[in-house]
């Protein structure tokens, strides 16, 4: 892992909240709020319409690798997902167009007894939507062990 | 479909408070490619036994955030669709096929600020034999 990635950020990039994809990702969670799919009853809802779930966004961060390019991983078998955070600003609706900035805010050291010398990156993605607002920051970390992670 | 469930009120939630448990499973390879699809979350671990096991494991594993959904579910399910403020996740062990998770979270403190009253909980998902897969974290805004 690039030890001096910190700091770096990506070109912003785009998408669109699709109802299918919203749907799509309810029933993958098996969650049946009809939130996600009616649009009648999502209109009397305070958010006034069909919204995301709130692990939702983490589908967007697949696709564009920058800033796991940036952190010029050599293998992923080496690599796990320990942690993601999300903080929630406003709802997301489908139909929403947004707009997402990542920025890799550290990559530290530590010793950890049970899996050797870890590497620790967090990487951040704010999101905003059409109207300008931020609606949502994501924020995961992502490790790299000293030995390939079996059972 | 039905009217929207009320939101439950900030004066109604006391430290201590939990939702029923969620339970998922036992978990099956259809339910992980199902979320590999709708998630992008490609990993072949996840999904291509062959290569799952070329890689030293016994088996696909699932992808952290297929449980992290569940907590969420279980969150938005009991405190409200627009509550949520903010979620950690911490992914402490790997669940596989067959496995039946348990999701549980419970209210650990509640105070009021900027005209809403904010609810912070704890949650963890668990599987089978009590093995921790995920500890977490929440703040819930309730109206007053």
């Amino acid at each position: 892992m690039d030890m001096n990635a910190a700091g770096r950020t990506f070109p912003a990039y785009e998408f669109r909240v699709e109802r299918g994809k919203i749907k799509e990702f309810a029933d993958a969670i098996g969650d049946p709020d009809p939130i996600y799919r009616d649009a009648d009853y999502a209109a009397k809802t305070p958010a006034g319409g069909i919204v995301a779930p709130p692990t939702f966004l983490r589908t967007f961060l697949y696709e564009p690798r920058a800033a796991s390019d940036a952190l010029a991983i050599k293998d992923w078998s080496y690599i796990v997902h320990g942690e993601q955070e999300f903080e929630y600003f406003s709802p997301i609706l489908a139909g929403d167009v947004l707009t997402a900035r990542e920025r890799v805010v550290s990559v530290t050291e530590k010793e950890s007894r049970r899996a050797g010398r870890l590497h620790i990156a967090v990487i951040e993605t704010v999101f905003h939507n059409q109207r300008g607002e931020k609606v949502q920051v994501a924020r995961r970390t992502i490790v790299e062990t000293s030995q390939r992670i079996r059972d | 479909m039905g009217q929207p469930m009320p939101a439950p009120s900030f004066a109604s939630i006391r430290v201590g408070d939990a939702p029923e448990p969620l339970r998922c499973g036992p978990l099956t390879r259809t339910d992980f490619v199902r979320y590999a699809g709708a998630s992008l979350d490609l990993n072949p671990n996840h999904h291509d036994e062959v290569y799952a096991q070329a890689n030293g494991n016994k088996t696909v594993f699932g992808m952290g955030m297929l449980a992290g959904g569940y907590c969420g579910r279980l969150l938005t399910g009991w405190l409200g669709q627009s509550a949520l403020r903010r979620l950690r996740i911490r992914f402490a062990s790997r669940f596989w096929p067959d496995d039946v998770l348990t999701i549980s979270a419970r209210v650990t403190g509640t105070r009021e600020a900027d005209g809403v009253g904010l609810v912070e909980c704890e949650f963890t998902c668990v599987n089978q034999s009590g093995e921790v897969i995920i500890r977490g974290d929440a703040t819930a805004a309730l109206p007053l």
